[in-house]
């Protein structure tokens, strides 16, 4: 394969479509070719935004409940039972009287479990916002762009959000050595506006996003780590912030504290 | 194992496998984002949605089951969408595959597949963060090119489904990705290079 990429094979390789024959073929052109590879790159980058973007309606909980009570309704009719008689009526008697006892037990395993269902909750939208911080991360490096707004002055950056953002916050003065503000992006987690903040650390690169706590939403102070990337974040009474890099824990720590010192508490 | 009474008779009355609930119900959330996007309104949407329940209900029983439920019940929510009016009206002022052609006023092609892929990656990377720039410019897709990109990369179907869904070829369903995703691309630099030069 010595021409580039046409953009349907790019397609169909980051839709999964290729054959094991022509997968080869890709990868060995991909491994001599890095135009190709970047435009794969910007392919899977722009399915994997769009993947997200698309998902942006959700069912009104009446709906869904209308549409709970439309499809069992209509299997009641489907199944429904003649009148019962004789014995076919005790047992029927007798079923419910078991299915009360049933339904009691099921109530209280329900009431118990709860709270870890709400914990399993809790945790798979930490792990979809791990996921997003990452993506945002990585597409910010890969866009090899400048910054929306290019400062290492704080009195540039945070006013840049004025109007932007339905919160503020403070960036501190004094950073860890080698440490220094690049800029900031306007940018959206789930749908909300967040402030994506520039850092780089020698010479890696930091993005902290700021984002307004929502009800009972919280990250507890955490450090932890995806896809070779160490995420910390701390939340305040109205803010929540996680920070991305590929710097080392301790030094992410270092800038995340100076952050957390100068907001409003 | 022997059953109570009760319990047997349930067993007896107790409908196929996989019962209409079981396989729609988890369907709802995509269902509704789908129609969401083609309809534009939450009001059409919901009308959408619980018709296509209501069709596929009917229908169920003619349903194979082993078969693939979710193209089944995704190609009928788009059947009705067809039918509807605002889907009449979309489908009108965009017409189909050999008027999908992208031809802009003096008869040039505006989207060269090969033209505009290989302008420089990394600017057609920019603010792909951006996701409100992003549905922007998924709002302004033709509607047959907005189905096919919500359901290979929101719904993560293969070729095969969509061509099923859309009943359409697969190759025209290659074209039309192919399309779409360029069309996004251009937006998304024209988009950016407008608040570039905002800033400046």
């Amino acid at each position: 394969m010595t021409d580039h990429l046409s953009p349907t094979t790019l397609n169909a390789l980051v839709d999964g479509e290729l054959s094991a024959g022509q997968l080869a073929a890709v990868k060995e052109h991909l491994d001599g070719c890095s135009a190709c590879t970047s435009s794969a790159l910007a392919h899977s980058l722009l399915k994997n935004a769009t993947a997200k973007s698309g998902q942006r309606y959700h069912a009104p909980p009446e709906l869904t409940e209308r549409m709970k009570r439309l499809v069992s309704g209509q299997q009641a009719v489907d199944h429904r039972h003649p009148v019962a008689s004789g014995v076919g009526r005790r047992a029927a008697l007798s079923g419910w009287a078991t299915a009360a006892v049933i339904l009691v037990l099921v109530g209280g395993w329900l009431f118990l479990g709860r709270h870890a269902l709400r914990s399993n909750t809790a945790s798979t939208e930490n792990a979809a916002l791990m996921t997003e911080v990452c993506d945002l991360h990585i597409a910010t490096l890969a866009a090899s762009m400048p910054p929306q707004v290019v400062s290492s002055d704080r009195h540039t950056v945070k006013p840049w959000f004025q109007g932007k953002l339905p919160f503020s916050f403070n960036l501190p003065e004094n950073l860890p050595e080698d440490t220094k503000l690049e800029g900031a992006n306007l940018t959206y987690v789930h749908d909300r506006p967040v402030a994506q903040l520039l850092y780089s650390v020698g010479r890696h690169r930091v993005s902290v996003f700021v984002q307004e706590k929502t009800g009972e939403s919280g990250t507890n102070d955490f450090l932890t780590h995806q896809a070779g990337f160490q995420i910390a974040g701390f939340s305040t009474r109205e803010l929540e912030v996680v920070a991305v890099s590929d710097v080392d824990p301790a030094r992410l720590s270092g800038l995340m504290d100076m952050i957390r010192r100068v907001q409003v508490s | 194992m022997t059953l109570l009474p009760w319990r047997r008779k349930l067993h007896e009355d107790a409908p196929a496998a996989s019962s209409f609930e079981d396989l729609a119900l988890p369907l709802l959330p995509a269902l509704y984002n789908l129609a969401f996007w083609l309809a534009r309104n939450a009001h059409d949407a919901e009308d959408l949605v619980q018709e296509t329940f209501l069709k596929a209900l009917r229908g169920f029983s003619g349903f194979e089951e082993g078969t693939n439920f979710k193209a089944w019940i995704f190609r009928i929510l788009r059947n009705t969408y067809l039918t509807s009016r605002s889907g009449l009206a979309a489908m009108r002022t965009v017409a189909l595959e050999d008027e999908l052609r992208e031809q802009g006023e003096s008869g040039q092609v505006l989207y060269p597949e090969g033209a505009i892929e290989r302008q420089t990656p990394e600017l057609n990377l920019i603010r792909l963060g951006d996701r409100a720039a992003l549905q922007g410019a998924m709002e302004k897709l033709p509607p047959p090119l907005l189905e096919v990109v919500l359901l290979c990369d929101v719904e993560e179907m293969k070729y095969k489904e969509i061509a099923t869904i859309l009943e359409i070829p697969i190759g025209t369903v290659m074209s039309r990705i192919a399309r779409a995703r360029a069309f996004l691309r251009s937006e998304l630099q024209a988009n950016s290079m407008l608040s570039r030069d905002f800033r400046a």
